[in-house]
């Protein structure tokens, strides 16, 4: 390393210093190259290239509808600032190019420590646009979605569940009051809740005009000392809230059950009567009575299920990751298939396989998965074990590779078979690695299950996404909870059992 | 009786570790083989139990030809010839007990021995083995928890688990302190002089080799330079010396190639070629 900086400062630059410097102004790095710092120089000039080719990308990205450069760039700028400043380091990274390229044909000793750091710089800047990192919108909407945090955070209100029962009474208003109208009685059983309204016909109200017509309403059988609301079905069947002055109607039964109130009809924009000349509206008292002891919620319910289904998926493609591991890890030890070429063949075709299959992460194959077998947990046990045996098919030759040979050699000296000796000195040898690695890859296949449910491969990672998908925060901050639990608990006990065997 | 017969040995690379070595250790021996690093000790004993095989020449073995035997009659054979290594070589993780039992791996059926079914009588000859060399009260603990006297111990318990006609000691006290060296060098001579066990041993220190051997072979680039029997030894020239450690070597300590000279016996054959 040494030697070559020092042929490269007795052999002369090929250009003198300045027009090296100049000749960097036309072609960034080719003052280098010309210095005969060449890969300095080609560096260079690919960094400058990239740098420059991809502020050009982000301006025609940041100003897409403008046309022309000039209209682009100034529309790009106004929009985005950090842009300009991108240039002006670009800028100036592209002088110190020349500058450095001068010093070095000069054979100045000045290191090119700025030049790098600027190369950074410039770098670190693009990134920063790149990803779109804007702090003060994390500070603004963090504070905003506070309250939503607090319900992943603190998600408990549903964990428990209060039975209710909606109890409803409605009475039939015909509107408007119209001869030889035959409303046909209600049936009630003995003991629901009913209504009465008289009169049982009236007229609406008009928007800002006149009131419609009052009626006395009438309600018994429902639960005592309980709010109830006042509810209109009109003819299509349209439900709404009856307000007065703006304000819903609230009504609190008195200790039997029964309340009596005035309600006038509202009025209502679409037509009311079609070519009968007259609508019947339903009056209705609704009731929302809690029945009985609270009960765990069906959200909690399911998170506990599925995180059981979570640890299983987790359990069961780390026993088949190993069981097929295993035999996978001998035929791709070096030490184990080093005996002539074919074998040597096969270790390498095997580590190569491994290799590939390794690359591509668990989510990835659990979407492969899925195709084959379908959505569910058996896809994510696939997924997993898969990713498993080429994990652990690799850590566990290496450790075999790595296994201490005089104890083999001693024991084959006794007279032992190879049978004799693998029990003896090899298994010896590898439990420990192989107990550790094993945990590590459990650790790991939990973890992956938790998420892999997003993708559609079983586990709470599906119920999640789902309710991350309809804003259920609470149900989202159970299942969340469920995993963060288990995943300790999971810490805890691989560090134990590393403990104890290891 | 031992017997090597033009030995020569090419390991794949092309190097040649030993050249045409021939010899006769009788039966009762206590043979050094001695020689610079490099000169083929190692390769030399792991020929004769075949951890190596021979590329050219022969081993006869009470008239067997080892180098010709291959499976059962292989292990048949190595189970007599018991082996200590430099580095001990026990199986660490495994108690002393497991480690001298594996020395009667060769004569228990593969089921009973993975199950960990010695009989009585295996059990018995391991408590001897382990009172003889002074770790009965080690049995149970791990062996990387032992010292380096004791665990070479547990090796040379290992090795009387075969109940061996030879021993093939490959540098089993380098890495032990003097005192230490002497005291396993003491236990492999007991087991030569009272057990009649023919001894190979590789040593380094010219005191030892003086101190245990009855005879010593001097090995030097993969061939036998010298050959002397325990009087010769003890009076070794520096002629001799030279020709196994190089011309440069400086003998140190010992016995003084003056008081050598003297002796009209001295001159140990020197074996050329
Ligand atoms: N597996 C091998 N492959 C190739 N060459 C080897 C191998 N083992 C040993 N050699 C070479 O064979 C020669 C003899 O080695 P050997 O280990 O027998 O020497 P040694 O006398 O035991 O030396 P030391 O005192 O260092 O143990 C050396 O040149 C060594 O480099
Ligand atoms: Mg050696």
């Amino acid at each position: 390393m040494s030697q070559k900086v020092q042929t490269v400062e007795e052999k002369p630059s090929l250009v003198p210093p300045v027009l090296t410097g100049l000749l960097s102004l036309v072609v960034p790095g080719l003052g280098h190259m010309l210095a005969r710092q060449f890969r300095k120089g080609l560096v260079l000039l690919l960094v400058f290239l990239s740098a420059a080719g991809l502020w050009i990308w982000r301006v025609s990205d940041a100003a897409r509808r403008e046309v022309g450069f000039t209209a682009m760039f100034k529309k790009a700028i106004q929009l985005q600032p950090i842009l300009l400043i991108i240039l002006v380091v670009l800028v100036l990274l592209y002088l110190l190019i020349a500058y450095d390229a001068y010093k070095v044909a000069a054979k100045a000793k000045a290191s090119s420590f700025l030049l790098w750091v600027f190369v950074v710089a410039s770098f670190f800047i693009l990134g920063w646009q790149i990803g779109e990192i804007r702090p003060a919108v994390l500070v603004r909407d963090g504070k905003n979605s506070l309250p939503l945090l607090m319900r992943v955070l603190w998600p408990w209100e549903k964990a428990l569940y209060y039975p209710e029962e909606l109890l409803i009474g409605s009475a039939d208003v015909v509107i408007p009051c119209t001869e030889n109208v035959e409303v046909p009685p209600r049936v009630v059983e003995e003991g629901d809740p009913y209504v009465t309204v008289t009169p049982n016909c009236g007229d609406l109200s008009e928007i800002a005009g006149a009131e419609g017509t009052k009626l006395r309403m009438v309600g018994s059988n429902f639960a005592p000392n309980d709010e109830t609301e006042i509810w209109w079905v009109d003819q299509v069947r349209n439900e709404f809230r009856y307000r007065y002055g703006g304000e819903y109607v609230k009504i609190v039964t008195d200790e039997n059950g029964s309340f009596e109130m005035d309600v006038i009809i509202p009025y209502r924009v679409i037509p009311t009567t079609g070519g009968k000349g007259y609508a019947v509206w339903q009056v209705e008292a609704r009731q929302v009575a809690s029945v009985g002891e609270p009960v765990l919620s069906e959200e909690l319910k399911l998170s506990v299920e599925k995180m059981i289904e979570t640890i299983f998926l987790g359990m069961m493609s780390t026993v088949f990751g190993v069981i097929l591991s295993i035999p996978v890890s001998f035929i791709a030890s070096r030490n184990l298939m080093s005996a002539n070429w074919f074998t040597k063949t096969i270790y390498m075709v095997v580590r190569t396989i491994l290799n590939i299959i390794r690359s591509i992460e668990s989510l990835v194959w659990a979407v492969i998965a899925i195709i084959a077998v379908g959505l569910g947990p058996f896809a994510g046990i696939l997924a997993l074990t898969v990713h498993s045996i080429a994990a652990l098919g690799k850590l566990y030759s290496e450790a075999i590779e790595s296994i201490d040979h005089g104890p083999v050699e001693a024991i084959q000296a006794t007279g032992a078979n190879w049978l004799q000796t693998v029990w003896y000195a090899v298994i010896p040898q590898i439990v420990p690695p192989f107990v550790s690695f094993t945990i590590y890859r459990w650790d790991i296949n939990v973890r992956m299950s938790t998420v892999i449910g997003m993708v559609g491969g079983g586990g709470i990672g599906y119920l999640l996404i789902q309710w991350i998908r309809l804003l259920d925060y609470r149900s989202a901050g159970i299942a969340i909870w469920f995993i963060a639990i288990t995943v300790a608990i999971l810490d805890y006990v691989s560090s134990e059992i590393r403990n104890r065997f290891v | 009786m031992l017997e090597i017969r033009n030995l020569t040995k090419i390991y794949d690379d092309g190097t040649v570790a030993l050249r045409n070595v021939s010899f006769t250790v009788p039966d009762r021996e206590f043979l050094v083989v001695i020689g610079l690093s490099g000169s083929g000790k190692s390769t030399l004993l792991r020929c004769i139990n075949r951890l190596i095989d021979p590329t050219e020449g022969q081993i006869l073995w009470d008239g067997v030809d080892i180098t010709a035997l291959k499976g059962d009659d292989l292990r048949r054979m190595r189970r007599q010839i018991g082996m200590v290594f430099q580095q001990f070589n026990l199986v660490k993780r495994s108690t002393v007990m497991t480690n001298v039992m594996a020395g009667r791996l060769g004569y228990s059926p593969t089921w009973r021995s993975i199950t960990n079914q010695f009989d009585e009588a295996d059990r018995k000859r391991a408590q001897t083995a382990l009172k003889r060399m002074g770790i009965t009260d080690q049995a149970n603990k791990r062996a990387d928890e032992l010292s380096g006297g004791q665990q070479q111990r547990v090796g040379i318990a290992r090795t009387l688990m075969q109940e061996p006609k030879l021993i093939l000691a490959d540098e089993p006290v380098a890495s032990l302190d003097p005192v230490l060296a002497h005291s396993i060098l003491q236990h492999l001579e007991s087991l030569n002089r009272e057990d009649g066990i023919t001894i190979i041993c590789s040593l380094h220190y010219l005191d030892l080799v003086q101190r245990y051997s009855t005879s010593v072979i001097g090995l030097r680039d993969g061939q036998v330079v010298y050959q002397g029997t325990k009087k010769q030894i003890l009076r070794m020239t520096d002629a001799e010396f030279k020709s196994i450690y190089g011309e440069e070597a400086e003998r140190m300590g010992g016995i003084s190639g003056d008081i050598a000279a003297d002796d009209e016996d001295s001159a140990g054959e020197e074996v050329t070629g």
